[in-house]
């Protein structure tokens, strides 16, 4: 039984619960136990470091000392900005001993060794488990489902730091579901922000960005958008309905984690993936799985989002 | 008009080098992170001109742009950047500068902007953990936008996305404790 050291995030038990919760039915299956790392703290997101350069260190610090704590080798992230803030504090203090000293003095729960890799949870799936492992585990194969695969920006940027997959066309996520049956669309716009944190302070900046996307996803034949971060998601489905009332387009895409897709392949039923936490609603993409491919919807309105957004 | 001295030209340049850990004068203005930035539209001078602006030493200008406040840090401009700069790093630089000099763009989406870290770095302070709830409630309170997403409120509450409680981590002192200490570390000279 493989041990992880499990960093959950502040989203985990609010907007991204169904994130959590599929992610627990998955490492179950995979034989791996989450260890959750004791009395966490919030990583401090993009605001700690948008605005300060200590605080934004110290604050993802106290939580590697703690993951240091529980002796596993690696900590898996699943929200992607918590997974970026922890990566760059780990990335900056091992270059900087000096730095990470001073950093150290402002937590009273140990010394940093820097002894825990860091890794996202899509990292942890595709490069510590792999894809075959996946293959032997899929009970309820995808098939007839057409996904595109959205990473984001912090998956796999910037390199030199997350070293994981392609920054500009990663296909890991693509590959997974296709080892589950699913048929991986051609996706430009797969790490192209969705406007991330300014989901609250700048909401037309969302809705432009996360718009493009979906409008993209559409067009390129996808029956669903698969995503592995919570603010994406968040910004896709939830800002769905404005981005349509904004820019007078239909979408009606459903915007599901890979780990809800992960367990329902591997046999769970449709009603533990908490399915009913979606806004655009999920189970007319997931009647396709196990039919015959439909025509390709022609989409007849000549409005997209960039012509609106010219107006 | 460059009217700075040759002195104070280099100044700036000098600390935002510094800072950010970059050589800026390497940038020889391609505008591949203009033409890839996602937000570049939004902002008052872009990125490539930012580059510019810096190594002419004009500091004013770039510290009261909004340019550094709309940078998403996705990092699509350094990995496509030929002379491999940070630049998002070197947004991060001059924003860190505008607070330290207490200089605030005059843009009301600057200032929205500004309000809502504000506002997410007190939740962290308070609870050590998000409390969306309160920080959207104090968000639309203090932007005197007081309906904003009113209408995502009912499916948000009702499918539990958004917690009516916050959760409550044991040991809430340590992180003001550690908000403590961090500000003393800022408020020491910078080396």
């Amino acid at each position: 039984m493989k041990k992880l050291t499990y960093f959950p995030g502040c989203s985990a038990h609010g907007t991204s619960e169904e994130f959590d919760h599929t992610l627990k039915l998955v490492m179950k299956s995979l034989e791996v136990e989450l260890d959750e790392i004791p009395d966490w703290n919030c990583c401090g997101a993009t605001s700690a470091h948008v605005m300060t350069e200590n605080l934004a260190l110290a604050l993802p610090l106290r939580n590697l000392v703690l993951a240091e704590t529980l002796h596993n080798d690696t900590m898996g992230i699943a929200c992607a900005s918590c997974y970026a803030r922890h990566k760059v504090t780990k990335y900056e203090l091992d270059k900087d001993p000096v730095l990470a000293k001073k950093i150290n003095t402002t937590i009273d729960d140990g010394t940093y060794h820097g002894s825990v890799e860091v890794k996202s949870m899509l990292q942890f799936v595709y490069e510590d488990i792999g894809i075959e492992k996946i293959k032997s585990l899929v009970k309820k194969p995808l098939t007839g489902l057409k996904v595109a695969c959205y990473y984001g920006c912090l998956l796999t940027r910037p390199k030199a730091i997350t070293q994981f997959d392609s920054p500009e066309y990663p296909m890991s996520m693509d590959r997974i579901m296709e080892a589950l049956g699913a048929t991986a669309v051609p996706f430009d716009f797969k790490t192209e922000c969705c406007g991330a944190s300014f989901s609250i302070s700048s909401s037309d900046v969302v809705l432009s960005l996360s718009g493009k996307i979906l409008e993209y996803a559409k067009a390129s034949g996808a029956d669903m958008i698969v995503v592995a971060c919570p603010l994406c998601q968040s910004n896709l489905d939830m800002r769905q309905p404005g981005v349509e009332k904004l820019f007078h387009v239909k979408l009606n895409l459903p915007v599901m984690y890979f780990t809800q897709l992960l367990a329902l392949a591997f046999g769970h039923d449709q009603k533990d993936l908490m399915l009913g936490k979606h806004i655009v609603p999920v189970e007319k993409a997931l009647a396709k799985i196990g039919k015959e491919p439909e025509k390709k919807e022609e989409i007849k309105s000549k409005k997209t989002v960039e012509s609106e957004e010219a107006k | 008009m460059i009217t700075l001295g040759i002195k104070d030209q280099h100044t700036f340049l000098d600390e935002v080098n510094k800072r950010s850990g970059c050589n800026i004068l390497e940038c020889y203005q391609c505008g591949k992170c203009s033409g890839t930035c996602p937000v570049s539209m939004y902002m008052d001078i872009t990125p490539r001109q930012v580059m510019q602006f810096v190594k002419l030493g004009m500091k004013d200008e770039v510290l009261v742009a909004n340019s550094s406040w709309f940078c998403l840090t996705c990092a699509a401009c350094s990995g496509r950047c030929p002379r491999q700069i940070d630049i998002p790093r070197v947004m991060e630089t001059i924003r860190h500068i505008a607070i330290e000099e207490n200089i605030s763009s005059k843009s009301k989406k600057v200032k929205d902007i500004r309000k809502f870290h504000d506002i997410f770095l007190d939740m962290v302070r308070r609870y050590g953990r998000g409390y969306e709830l309160r920080l959207m409630a104090e968000f639309n309170i203090r932007t005197r936008n007081y309906f904003k997403d009113m209408f995502l409120a009912p499916s948000a509450l009702g499918k539990g996305k958004i917690k009516l409680l916050p959760a409550r981590m044991k040991t809430a002192k340590a992180i003001k404790r550690m908000f403590d200490m961090a500000k003393k570390l800022e408020e020491q000279p910078k080396q």
